[in-house]
């Protein structure tokens, strides 16, 4: 007989959560090792740096921007214009605020509009930069910005999935919500209330760590 | 500041993912200028971007393109005007609206004027500043899109709440309301709205015509 607790099931329970778990500190590491490979861009301007940064990057901001409907050719053009962003933002970068991903998913971002919307839009996008913290945004200094993506990477892997799908078509493929209404035949409402639903799971997610 | 009223979390993932139009965007960027709740809430989203950013499956790079950027990072950096100088909350909104500009003030009835802000119509969507003077009372009306509504200065308050600084009225077709501003100050508030007005009651429809918000 097995006692609670070491029956097979329970033995490969564990072995997934730990494979998990393994998984989740190699992410976090990578976030680690990525936020430190700006750092050397913005300090020495290290091109080792930034080429290994640009071999992780490009390549995936190519495919998000082709996602989002952008051709091939100008997909490459934008993922490299992206990067020398990288390159040249790197001391605006800050590690506390953001983990390396979700700041070079905010310079891909502002370059998947038209170019003639894309210097509006990064002054209306640097407010999140230039504000100074006040009372509510301390708590956040508490949580590492890699726990943060750990956290959020979790509350993505729980989301039901017809919630998950409006989240992804809005960050990857850059669908407004009524583009999205119309995709997939929903009413609006119904695509505000799926996000909504999935950015509370997010809050709930993070509240464990604040 | 006490801010009651923010923008519904749909609204702040869609300004994270960057699929709001401008007219949006730019008051939910005042608003975050006043709010750091919002500001952090955007911050979270913004990090779904990467997460899912970083498990998009890579795409080949086609052309011969490192020396091209490689010669772009040795080109000299034009000294970047920095967009990061640290802001006092209570300027960042006005820093914002000076970027993009503000026209001269108009009257637009009611003892209500308005001002346009420069930033260019997207999706329809116009931004203004609307300034009523204290006590002024709006027709009831509903409107035929969609409004953002920021105080910046001043409140009103109407069946559904109180506005102050900081706080944000989103309203569509389906609400009706008629506004009231505080008797002590006059209200100035940042909108961006799509269609128009639709104003309600015998007034309401004989004052339709000569209003152009
Ligand atoms: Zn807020």
């Amino acid at each position: 007989m097995h006692g609670p607790g070491s029956g097979p099931l329970e033995f490969l329970g564990s072995r997934l959560a730990r494979r998990r778990m393994s998984k989740d500190s190699e992410k976090q590491k990578q976030a680690r090792d990525q936020a430190r490979l700006i750092a050397d861009v913005a300090m020495r301007k290290d091109r080792q740096a930034f080429v290994s940064l640009f071999g992780y990057f490009a390549p995936r901001i190519k495919s998000l921007l082709m996602r989002g409907g952008a051709p091939a050719e100008m997909a490459e053009d934008l993922a490299q214009e992206a990067m020398i962003s990288v390159w040249r933002k790197a001391s605006c970068f800050d590690p506390a605020r953001a983990s390396p991903a979700a700041w070079i998913f905010t310079i891909a971002r502002n370059l998947r509009i038209d170019v003639a919307r894309r210097s509006q839009r990064e002054k209306v996008y640097a407010v999140l930069e230039t504000v100074e913290p006040d009372g509510p945004e301390q708590p956040d200094a508490i949580i590492t910005a890699s726990q943060r993506e750990s956290k959020v990477r979790e509350a993505l892997n729980i989301l039901p999935p017809e919630q998950l799908e409006v989240v992804r078509l809005a960050f990857t493929e850059g669908m407004s919500q009524s583009e999205i209404a119309e995709a997939l035949k929903l009413p609006l409402g119904t695509v505000k209330s799926r996000t909504r639903l999935a950015m509370t799971r997010l809050r709930q997610k993070l509240e464990e760590v604040r | 500041m006490t801010i009651t009223h923010h923008p519904d979390d749909d609204v702040l993932a869609a300004y994270a993912a960057g699929t709001l139009d401008d007219g949006s965007a730019f008051v939910i960027a005042a608003h975050l200028a006043m709010c750091g709740a919002c500001r952090s809430a955007v911050r979270d989203f913004e990090c779904i971007g990467g997460v899912l950013l970083g498990e998009t499956e890579p795409s080949r790079l086609g052309r011969a393109h490192d020396g091209a950027v490689m010669q772009e990072l040795a080109a000299p950096q034009e000294l970047r005007r920095k967009l990061a100088v640290t802001t006092a909350p209570d300027t960042a909104v006005d820093n914002l609206i000076s970027i993009f500009g503000q026209s001269s003030w108009k009257w637009r009835g009611f003892g209500v004027h308005s001002a346009d802000i420069g930033v260019p119509v997207d999706n329809g969507m116009r931004v203004f500043l609307l300034k009523a003077a204290a006590g002024t009372r709006m027709p009831q009306h509903t409107h035929s899109g969609v409004e953002l509504t920021l105080v910046l200065k001043g409140a009103f308050q109407h069946e559904f709440g109180r506005f102050e600084p900081g706080d944000i009225e989103m309203a569509d077709g389906d609400i009706d309301h008629r506004p009231i501003v505080d008797a002590g100050s006059e209200c100035v508030c940042l909108v961006a709205m799509n269609g128009r007005l639709q104003l309600h009651g015998l007034v309401g429809r004989l004052l339709q015509p000569f209003v152009r918000i």
